[in-house]
């Protein structure tokens, strides 16, 4: 038996024993049942797979569930629980910033996380550019700069 | 904020395909040919076998267990002869993912290599005819004096163009899950058609189709690529097989490997011009359709008359061949290779204006085609919205006009659409006191036009606010047949099935209301539906039988019994051509500035003029712009499948497959037009596939007048501005 992995994931302990070359991807999908987090290329270059490890936007696919440790781990399904992510999701909404919606957790989740920056509220430029590794085929991501712009406003 | 749908999809909460799951499944995996062309001596499952928990399917495990296939021509997996590198020959399950792809590591095949064509000039050198043992389409028709009038026209413009390979690229992968169900089976799925794969299924596995049961997930992105069976009969095998639920989800590499869409084509063209006037208009197109069967491609015949485009041209000659080669099986990408068509009849258009001195918008305006017309194959254009377009164009281009400055250019592109496709379908709608509610097969794909488009579309019918409309997911056997969320026919085809139905019911309400005062309507109080006539009210219960009641409503069927446009036989030599039925317009500005040094396009801005006929979700339909237009910008600019002389694919992932994002995309200003009313409900047009259609030629158009080079191919790539600009 392997040491348990512990995690808190949208503020709930998790307790879970994934074998060392599981990703998180899969580890949250379907060791945890999350399956908002969604499974794009896994290759790193869509974007969808986007969580909050940490606070900062990771790509679930990438990383090996054993190298985090203890990691607080926020995704899709816990994103409500905090203001910033709620004014995101308001935006998303208010904007129609979605379409097929696949790479739509990804999106919110990292600009959840790019707005949290602590150093301040980024430019929306500056948000822009930490969307770049988010790809979407539907929308043109016209709805979604404008979503942007109206999350880093609060959301309204 | 409109979208009904942006709850759920923002909670994480609606599931995809990749997200289905049954207790106790297998997973499957593919084993895919590592060779594009050889003869198969033997496929040995049994080092799979081996590993503990894997089941696994060949060939023989199909002839065993579907024996009467209806379609033999369309093999699950191929019994003599692999035609593509990526084509499935066999599949395995197993418990875990991980031991699925290392049992499908684990199969060993004895392949015995043959000749490989890898690209269409193999088969079709320039300048003669494609070898007719490689040609699966061979399309010609002509109209007018073709020979005198390039003998007596005083300039002829003559032109080759290449485009590429083109990928879907829906974010979401395919995936399946099967389960067998009495008898039959179970196949939940993300799909643009569940009625399709249903009757996909049924050909190829020779089973009746009421034994299998179609359900669609939410899907992730279409874009044609799930508009057809792709990896269920795989996972149907398995299940089989293994007598259990076995999901089957591609991976991404997979989905660029074996997945369907545009190949690579060449297209001579040349026009005979006389002073300002087209006169005549030769083209042949060589399109590569891949490891297509004989006889089944769609596109050639299909796409051909885009290369003559929106235009009155008197004399034309038209041939076509779609040629077989050792890549995957041509498929459906949005507006099926019209982009490519309008890239190369667009910028010749602009070749001629520029060889003839007249302005690109005018010489357009002066041969588009209008309502009364007759296209080339001789079938009547109804109402048209290009001049109206076109004008509006010339406008915006007025306002846009910047001193010339090297490098800096704006062009344009003009394409058009049929967006009634023929297939028909039947929709079933149900009045309650609680609400409107439409029982669908078709899932919603993201353009809206389910959940929206159609809830639009009966909300208008009875006079109802959209919100009191709900759309309930049936499937293959709980909700009638329908062709599927295709060809921009949602709204205008299926959307005539659902106003049909939504009717329906509003007149047996008034039947049943008895003598009264004028037209019934329906209202909404306090969250119920009411019926209205004069003065009166009373709640629509009141008007529905017991039975009803319990039933969760009064309900209806409406039909779309399907549309096909006629051709002028007369005009064809040869081959099977498609009739155009409702004509789209769509005419796009671009204005880009070009580094002459690097050869990196940029594009400013792009302005979208779009025929709508009625528009009847106008936030749908200005989504629908933003997004065709920025799948058009990958498609000028950066889009292209590579593929080697051995049919092996370079570049299948999104590394190296570089779709656009978000810093590639300009701002979108968006014009709808309005007034040229098509078929659909309230005379709605489609608005799926049009906006993709004029984009990478008015980019192409743009980058000639900011450069002065005209380039012949597409995806205009860095490298490939760079060396057209090169000095010689």
């Amino acid at each position: 038996m392997s040491e348990p992995w512990t995690a808190s994931v949208n503020g709930a302990p998790v307790v879970a024993d994934p074998p060392d070359d599981e990703r998180l991807l899969d580890t949250l999908r379907w060791r945890l049942g999350l399956r908002g987090t969604k499974e794009g290329c896994r290759t790193g270059d869509c974007g969808a797979c986007t969580v909050l490890v940490g606070g900062r936007p990771t790509l679930a696919c990438l990383v090996l569930t054993r190298e985090l440790e203890a990691p607080e781990i926020r995704t899709i399904e816990g994103v409500a629980h905090d203001p910033t992510g709620r004014a995101v999701v308001a935006a998303f909404s208010a904007e129609d910033a979605l379409q097929c919606g696949y790479c739509t957790p990804g999106f919110v989740m990292a600009l959840t996380g790019l707005l949290a920056d602590p150093r301040g509220r980024p430019s929306t430029d500056r948000l822009l550019a930490g969307l770049q590794g988010n790809l979407c085929r539907c929308t043109g991501y016209a709805a979604i700069v404008r979503a942007v712009e109206r999350a880093r406003e609060g959301g309204r | 904020m409109s979208r009904t749908d942006a709850a759920i999809k923002l909670a994480g909460a609606a599931p995809y395909g990749p997200d289905l799951d049954a207790p106790s499944m297998l997973w499957g995996a593919l084993v895919l040919a590592p060779v594009a062309h050889a003869r198969i001596r033997s496929i040995d499952l049994d080092p799979a076998r081996r590993i503990p928990g894997v089941i696994a399917a060949g060939p023989d495990e199909v002839a065993r267990l579907f024996p009467k296939p209806a379609d033999p021509e369309r093999p699950v997996f191929p019994v003599d002869d692999v035609v593509y590198r990526g084509q499935p020959v066999a599949a395995v399950a197993a418990p875990t993912r991980a031991a699925a792809r290392a049992a499908a590591r684990a199969v060993r095949l004895d392949l015995e290599p043959l000749p490989i064509v890898g690209d269409l000039d193999a088969v079709a050198a320039e300048g003669s005819a494609p070898d007719p043992a490689f040609t699966n389409v061979h399309v010609h028709a002509r109209t007018g004096d073709v020979e005198g009038a390039f003998a007596a026209a005083p300039l002829v413009v003559e032109e080759t163009y290449r485009t590429a390979g083109i990928a879907q690229v829906a974010i979401e992968p395919h995936a399946c899950l099967v389960t067998p169900e009495g008898g039959g089976f179970h196949v939940h799925t993300t799909t643009q058609s569940p009625f399709g794969v249903r009757d996909d299924l049924a050909a190829v596995l020779g089973l009746p189709e009421p034994s299998i049961r179609v359900e669609g997930t939410w899907v992730g992105g279409g874009f044609g690529g799930k508009a057809a069976a792709l990896i269920e009969p795989y996972a149907v095998v398995l299940a089989a097989v293994a007598d259990a639920p076995v999901k089957l989800t591609l991976t991404y590499r997979e989905e660029f490997l074996l997945g369907r869409s545009t190949l690579p084509a060449r297209v001579r063209i040349a026009s005979a011009v006389d002073g300002q006037r087209i006169v005549g208009r030769r083209v042949e197109l060589v399109l590569d359709t891949g490891a297509s069967l004989p006889g089944r491609d769609f596109a050639t015949g299909y796409a051909i008359g885009f290369l003559v485009g929106p235009y009155r041209i008197p004399n034309v000659e038209l041939e076509g061949w779609g040629v077989r080669t050792h890549k995957p099986p041509f498929g459906p990408h949005r507006a099926p290779f019209a982009s490519q068509c309008a890239f190369i009849a667009e910028s010749h258009m602009d070749e001629i204006a520029r060889r003839s001195g007249v302005d690109p918008i005018d010489l357009r305006l002066d041969h588009a085609l209008r309502e009364g017309d007759t296209t080339v194959l001789g079938q009547p254009v109804g109402p048209f919205g290009l001049v109206a377009a076109l004008e509006r164009a010339r406008e915006r281009r007025a306002r846009w006009r910047t001193p010339g400055v090297d490098g800096h250019g704006i062009g344009v592109g003009c394409g058009f659409w049929s967006t009634m496709t023929g297939a028909g379908g039947e929709a079933v709608v149900r009045i309650a006191d609680d609400g409107v509610t439409i029982v669908e097969v078709e899932r919603e794909i993201g353009s809206g036009s389910v959940i929206g488009g159609l809830a639009a579309v009966a909300a208008r019918t009875l006079g109802l606010p959209v919100a009191a409309v709900r759309v309930e997911p049936g499937d293959t056997v709980t909700a009638p047949y329908d062709a599927g969320v295709y060809g921009s026919r949602t709204v205008g085809a299926l959307g005539r099935a659902v106003a049909e139905a939504a009717e329906s019911l509003r007149a047996t309400l008034e039947r049943r209301w008895g003598a009264g005062a004028g037209r019934l309507t329906l209202g909404v109080r306090s969250g119920r539906l009411v019926a209205v006539r004069g003065p009166d009210e009373r709640p629509v219960g009141s008007l529905l039988t017991p039975a009803e009641r319990a039933a969760g409503g009064l309900a209806a069927t409406g039909r779309h019994t399907g549309r096909s446009g006629s051709i002028d036989e007369r005009r064809v030599v040869t081959g099977a051509f498609y009739a155009y039925t409702d004509f789209t317009a769509a005419v796009q500005l671009a204005e880009v500035d070009v580094d002459r040094a690097t050869g990196q396009v940029r594009v400013v801005r792009v302005a979208a003029f779009h025929d709508t006929g009625v528009t009847v979700d106008p936030a749908g339909a200005r989504a629908q712009v933003e997004g065709g237009v920025a799948m058009g910008l990958g498609t000028a600019l950066t889009e292209e499948t590579l593929w080697a002389a051995d049919g092996r694919l370079l570049n299948p992932g999104l590394l190296d497959y570089r779709i656009p994002t978000q810093a590639e995309v300009p701002p979108i200003e968006v014009d709808l037009i309005e007034g040229f009313a098509g078929a659909g409900p309230f005379g709605a047009k489609g608005m799926g596939e049009p906006p993709i259609i004029p984009t990478a030629a008015a980019v192409a158009n743009a980058v000639a007048d900011a450069t002065g080079v005209r380039i012949h191919e597409l995806p205009l790539t860095a490298e490939r501005v760079a060396r057209a600009l090169m000095p010689p």
